[in-house]
């Protein structure tokens, strides 16, 4: 009882959940509790990224040999990379799903709106660290995933060419986009979205918790469920809390009993070193990519690259000042938002489609395969 | 009549203003600057590619410099092998006569012209000169037409 006390009732939570609203069933059963699990997750990420950077050199000639002996030479090595990886594309699924309760609980409605906007811009930050941390090996995909990302890059009308030289750091993929890449990935992403973490929770606090179909005035606050008598009997102390901390805390248990489970049992992959010579057919895309790969072969790249997603992100970035709507915030698919939760169905499904078809039907030459159909051999 | 004087007051704050703006706006122009090397240490755009007796006729692949080049009799032509859609190395595919994109499946016939998407433009052409000493020189800089090729001596 002691140390569960010390866990529980220390001034760190209590300063937290103070003014905290008490917890209802709602809290514990329909939100899924997907916010930290990413929480959890980036942790984990952060753990093993800096462990994986005692040893990872960022050079075009050391990158891909540092990254064998994490594999096979250094003790855990392997574990460790498997883990970040396994862990990041965990955190890739569970922003995903994120994003989308909140979208059919109708939670960016009024006064929640910014905090959605933050909530987008940490999954392009999510993105944007996948992406980069993709270019670190140094392998095959590295190579031709910038290859083929800096020839969209210089797809944007008018400053295209320079735009490519930025992020090149030159005009061809060389050591400079490495360098640039990993500072990116481990110093840029991580304060961005470090920082946009704590802007996320802090508006939790300002928006008055978050949606819930209790009206305002019909909740308890913490204070007076805990403290009903204006004292504090021991061990009665935000006992609702310290409830939903046993079971997060019980879920991010199982989370990193996952991540290691996945990581004993399967390795991150790791392809050839890269070599400008060979593009390996097909060339593909890192999997949360593979829908803008998919509509990339339907035509210029100006507008399946830029165009669409240039309008698509900020348009739902934008998708609490553009639904007018007022209803059914705080409930799983409210039959007053059917139109936008058939919208964003469509728009999902579309999305995880093409991602589907890219990783399981796309042959050499990008040419359509049935999954069970056998590519022809070279 | 003082109180209508530009105060030294006002005069300090707004050159404060202006050195503060001033310092700022430097920095974030100098950083984005910096931010465009001006020493590349890529390869060369020129570069010599051995005597025509290195390449049999028909088509070769030269991996490092990621060029095609083309011989028929004693024409000797050089075309980029990347990819004008994404940037990705072309195969030459002998049995169909044409250049196969791996990535997004573009197709490019042996003259180096789009015959299937999602590609646009056409392969570029190398120019292709004799050094003295008798060996073939790449310029990626200079693009050529199709029909131009240079006729060496064997």
């Amino acid at each position: 009882m002691k140390i569960r006390n010390i866990l529980i009732r220390n001034p760190i939570w209590e300063s937290i959940v103070r003014k905290e609203h008490r917890p209802s069933e709602w809290i514990q059963t329909k939100t899924l509790g997907l916010g930290l699990i990413n929480l959890f997750l980036f942790a984990i990420l952060t753990v093993t990224g800096i462990l994986l950077m005692f040893y990872y050199v960022p050079d075009t000639e050391k990158a891909y040999q540092s990254l064998k002996d994490l594999e096979y030479v250094i003790s855990f090595g392997m574990i460790l990379r498997n883990m970040h990886r396994w862990s990041a594309y965990l955190m890739i699924v569970s922003v995903f799903l994120h994003f989308s309760r909140a979208f059919y609980m109708g939670e960016y409605q009024k006064p929640r709106q910014f905090n959605w906007v933050i909530g987008m811009l940490m999954l392009l930050c999510v993105l944007g660290m996948g992406n980069t941390g993709y270019f670190l090996p140094w392998d095959q995909k590295s190579y031709w995933g910038i290859t083929i990302l800096s020839n969209v890059i210089s797809a944007v009308p008018v400053i295209g060419e320079q735009l490519k030289y930025l992020v090149l750091g030159g005009t061809e993929v060389g050591q400079n986009i490495l360098t640039r890449a990993f500072d990116m990935h481990v110093k840029v992403f991580p304060l961005v979205l470090g920082l946009l973490m704590g802007i996320h929770f802090w508006r939790i606090r300002i928006d008055d918790g978050l949606a819930e179909l209790i009206p305002p005035q019909g909740r308890t606050t913490a204070a007076s469920v805990n403290n009903p008598g204006g004292n504090d009997p021991q061990g009665q102390t935000a006992v609702g809390w310290s409830d939903i901390i046993t079971r997060e805390s019980s879920k991010c248990l199982l989370i990193l009993a996952i991540v290691m489970g996945m990581s004993l049992l399967f390795n991150a992959p790791l392809e050839e070193v890269a070599t400008p010579s060979v593009t390996p057919n097909p060339a593909k895309a890192p999997w949360f990519f593979l829908d803008l790969q998919e509509m990339l072969s339907w035509g210029p790249p100006f507008w399946w690259a830029i165009v669409v997603p240039g309008v698509a992100v900020p348009f739902l970035m934008l998708i609490p000042y553009l639904d007018p709507g007022r209803t059914g915030s705080g409930q799983w698919f409210h039959p007053s938002r059917r139109v936008q939760n058939i919208l964003f169905t469509a728009f999902v499904t579309v999305m995880i489609g093409l991602i589907v078809i890219g990783k399981f039907m796309r042959g050499p030459g990008w040419v359509f395969y049935w999954p069970w159909q056998p590519w022809p051999s070279p | 009549m003082t109180e209508n004087r530009y105060s030294r007051r006002a005069f300090l704050n707004r050159v404060g203003w202006l050195a503060t703006l001033g310092s700022f706006g430097g920095l974030t122009a100098a950083s984005a600057r910096y931010m465009f090397p001006n020493v590349l240490y890529e390869p060369p755009k020129e570069f010599k590619i051995g005597t025509i007796d290195n390449y049999p006729e028909g088509v070769d692949f030269l991996a490092d410099r990621r060029i095609f080049v083309v011989r028929e009799q004693n024409h000797i032509k050089v075309v980029s092998a990347v990819c004008t859609h994404l940037g990705c190395t072309l195969n030459w595919v002998a049995e169909r006569n044409q250049w196969e994109c791996p990535c997004h499946g573009s197709v490019f016939n042996q003259k180096g012209v789009v015959i299937k998407g999602p590609a646009r433009r056409p392969l570029p052409w190398y120019e292709v000169s004799l050094t003295p000493a008798g060996r073939l020189l790449v310029d990626e800089r200079r693009i050529v037409p199709y029909t131009e090729t240079l006729s060496v001596k064997t």
